[in-house]
């Protein structure tokens, strides 16, 4: 049964996913033509200059022809919706092209290697961070549940509604303007010291030493609204009948916290947690320009200042994957965790 | 619904509200935003700075990168602050047969640093002699200036003590040091404000500030019968500027965060209202219908929810530049998914009620029906959604303007905290650049949330706590 569910849920994300494509090759389809013509050019240009002794009449036939030849295969011929198809096919068999101006570290011109080589940095930054809040806001959570209406709850909702509207971003500047200018314990940004240090541990402490600004940041806007979801998520459970059974029957107040709630508590929880990773990268990425964090966040700010479309674009399809499949993993996992998910029916 | 069950709603509903003291903040704030919003000329120190935030000569006057005026109280020494004096007494006298206009200007300065410059400008017609005299409260003048100007038309002048004073200074320093002392110093080198503003004791060594009452005489004698002067004015160019400071741009903070509260409360209003508005039908709309509708719309419904919308609102900003309304459109695009999932099966109960059957029967259309009697009833439980999509779509254009691809015709916080970010504010601490637009967003983002939780409470008692 479950199988069925997992085929099904998948099978319908690369559908969502395969539709989306279409749409972004449809929406970006001037731009990408007009990236592709000035390719063309650039290409041809590189050519003629390789040409030698050549009158200039013969130079002029050379370039009209090598540039119908390129026109052709770049598809520039054909019309509109042919186009479209094509780039979407393109993009699904991830294939973006090369970039304009940006190269990998390895000196790639292939998007898909550019990309793919921050896809890593932005993974291990958000997933640590969210590792943290999780645990916190479990935490702070439950105590907010345990005493509802109290102090402490009252407090912390309030908090929570406080920095509902902050951008993460600028709390960020602030956090590298107090903390790397004002008082210099923390470095400013980027992956590692320069220059990096050599062997194994001193360069995950390195790592550790300067993700621990961008960590702290994130957490701090992070956990507030994890702990209130928590809350109300807990308060819920706490009200049902079983867990009343079992503190009558005398389960220590911990065993019935930790134990009976929690589990029940459970899928909804890995949903939050979940929906906040995928939340940082439709919502947050952005954040990474300003600690220097050479992750897909980062890329994008490089591929505006430099205007390279294609690394853009490409960009986006990578993103728009990861968040696709977030999705998917999200709806596996809850099923998995909640049996009654998956015998499925309508919705 | 008719207008008198509305009202008795919204008193019932203002009733409920009242006992939730965050959300009565929130209104607070909020009244107090559209009181900016409003007063917004009144308020305003540089009137024009809402259309000419990126024009150059607008801000000349103001000194670089200024902290704020109020910093002084935290400092021992004094910064000058940046002023505008006030026109005195204008007379008008004949001299040898000349029209001559004096005016004058008080400057009372009571600090310990002087400030940078002194800019004077002018406004005439035809040729104009022109002399300012500094009179110092220790009774020594100074001729600043005597040059003859020929107005084009109805041309400004401007003058700064910076640059067309420093020939007047050696004559005056002459007067209190040794003559050969004056003369090894290089010109360039002396500051004017530096040696004007100070105690005449080792004024060349160690200048002292010399407090008290100041007074410029701008003397402009018409050469020429249609000859005219008006409109001088004389701006004081301090080390401090203004309720929050300058940047690097020489642009008055405070003035492009007066400027940006409207636009964020339009662009964030406006979001909420058309994407919550469309949200509430869509889901209205699919529940009513059913069947393939249903599908259809929930299929669509499933594409819009897997965009990840800061990419694709920075991809398409990027690629079409949009104004501040398309981006608002752009918004709506992707916001209106918010309320759709609570409304849909909401609808799905109202549907079966007996007076949905009823006009059914009496022959209803489904616009009627749904516009006139499912959609008013949902509307009211999508406010806490309203309000709460209000400060997302204010942080994502704050976000997209960051970046650098926000609409460069206006004044927005995000576009200010851009400029914070490229012009090094981060890097050399300008705190006064970088905090108010950021706290001016969080502050938006916080009275929202509060109006949206307090509404939330009363709209679904089921989240109380018992």
């Amino acid at each position: 049964m479950y199988f069925k569910y997992l085929i099904k849920r998948i099978l319908n994300g690369l559908l969502i996913y395969i539709i989306l494509i279409f749409i972004y090759s449809l929406l970006f389809n001037t731009t990408s033509d007009s990236t592709a013509r000035y390719k063309i050019d650039e290409e041809i240009h590189q050519e003629i200059s390789k040409l030698k002794n050549m009158p200039p009449a013969q130079v002029l036939a050379f370039i009209a022809e090598r540039k119908s030849q390129k026109i052709k295969e770049y598809w520039l011929d054909k019309p509109f919706m042919y186009r479209v198809y094509y780039r979407t096919l393109k993009i699904l068999c991830f294939d973006f092209g090369d970039s304009t101006i940006i190269r990998s570290s390895s000196g790639e011109r292939k998007v898909a290697a550019i990309v793919s080589e921050t896809i890593p940095r932005t993974i291990i930054l958000f997933s640590t961070t969210i590792l943290f809040e999780v645990a916190f806001a479990l935490w702070l959570g439950l105590k907010k549940a345990q005493k509802a209406g109290k102090m402490l709850d009252k407090a912390t909702s309030l908090l929570t509604m406080i920095v509902f509207g902050m951008p993460s971003w600028w709390l960020g500047m602030l956090m590298i303007m107090f903390f790397s200018y004002g008082i210099p314990i923390f470095p400013s940004g980027g992956l590692h010291s320069v220059p990096a240090p050599t062997g194994a541990i001193a360069s995950l402490l390195d790592l550790i030493y300067h993700m621990m600004l961008p960590l702290l940041t994130l957490f701090i806007m992070g956990f507030w609204g994890m702990a209130f979801l928590t809350r109300n998520i807990v308060l819920g459970i706490l009200q049902e009948d079983y867990i009343m059974a079992a503190r009558a029957r005398g389960i220590p107040e911990f065993k019935v916290l930790y134990g009976h709630t929690l589990r029940a508590a459970a899928p909804p929880i890995t949903t939050m947690a979940l929906l906040a990773l995928l939340a940082s990268i439709g919502g947050n990425i952005v954040f990474e320009g300003i600690f220097n964090w050479p992750g897909m966040g980062n890329l994008y700010w490089i591929a505006l200042e430099q205007n390279d479309i294609p690394v853009l674009l490409g960009l986006l399809a990578v993103t728009t994957g990861i968040y696709q499949a977030g999705l998917v993993f999200l709806d596996l996992i809850y099923g998995f965790l909640d049996p009654r998910i998956k015998v499925g029916g309508k919705a | 619904m008719s207008a008198q069950d509305l009202t008795y709603w919204l008193k019932d509903f203002w009733n409920e509200f009242k006992k939730v003291p965050s959300g009565i903040i929130g209104v607070v704030i909020l009244l107090l935003a559209l009181a900016i919003v409003f007063f917004e000329h009144q308020i305003l120190p540089f009137p024009d700075g809402n259309t000419r935030w990126r024009d150059i000569t607008y801000w000349d006057d103001n000194p670089k990168s200024a902290p704020p005026v109020w910093t002084n109280i935290f400092r021992s020494k004094k910064l000058a602050t940046s002023a505008r004096l006030a026109l005195g007494e204008k007379k008008m006298n004949a001299m040898e047969g000349l029209q001559c206009v004096e005016q004058t200007f008080d400057y009372d300065y009571q600090f310990d640093s002087p400030p940078l410059d002194i800019i004077i400008r002018v406004k005439g017609k035809s040729s104009v002699l022109l002399v300012i005299k500094l009179a110092r409260p220790d009774n020594f003048g100074v001729e600043l200036l005597q040059a003859q100007f020929d107005f084009l038309g109805d041309e400004e002048k401007r003058l700064s003590l910076d640059s067309d004073a420093r020939k007047s200074l050696p004559d005056f320093l002459s007067q209190f040091a040794a003559p050969e002392a004056v003369r090894t110093i290089d010109p360039s080198t002396i500051v004017p404000t530096r040696v004007l503003f100070a105690k005449t004791q080792d004024i060349l060594t160690n200048p002292q500030p010399l407090k008290g009452k100041y007074r410029f005489t701008v003397t402009a004698i018409l050469m020429q019968e249609d000859s005219k002067i008006h409109d001088t004015s004389i701006v004081i160019s301090g080390s401090t500027a203004g309720l929050l400071g300058t940047d690097s741009g020489k642009r008055d903070i405070f003035t492009g965060i007066i400027a940006g509260t409207k636009w964020a409360l339009l662009l964030g209003i406006l979001t909420a209202l058309i994407s919550v508005g469309i949200g509430v039908v869509y889901g209205v709309v699919s529940a009513y219908f059913g069947g393939v509708v249903d599908t259809i719309m929930s299929r669509v419904f499933e594409i819009f929810v897997s965009v990840p919308l800061l990419p694709v609102l920075i991809v398409m900003s990027a690629v079409f530049k949009p104004s501040i309304w398309v981006l608002i459109l752009m918004m709506c695009c992707f916001f209106w998914t918010g309320p759709v999932k609570t409304v849909r099966s909401m609808a799905l109960q109202l549907k079966e009620e007996t007076y949905i059957e009823a006009t059914r029967a009496l022959g209803g259309s489904h616009l009627r029906l749904i516009f006139k009697h499912m959609v008013p009833i949902l509307i009211p439980y999508s406010f806490a959604s309203m309000a709460l999509s209000v400060p997302s779509a204010i942080v994502y254009e704050a976000t997209i303007s960051l970046i650098g691809l926000g609409d460069a015709t206006i004044v927005t916080w995000g576009q200010i905290l851009h400029d914070a970010l490229t012009g090094g504010a981060v890097l050399s601490s300008i705190w006064w650049w970088v905090i108010p637009p950021g706290l001016m967003i969080s502050l938006m983002g916080m009275t929202f949330a509060f109006i949206g939780f307090a509404m939330d409470k009363i709209l679904h008692p089921k989240l109380r706590t018992r």
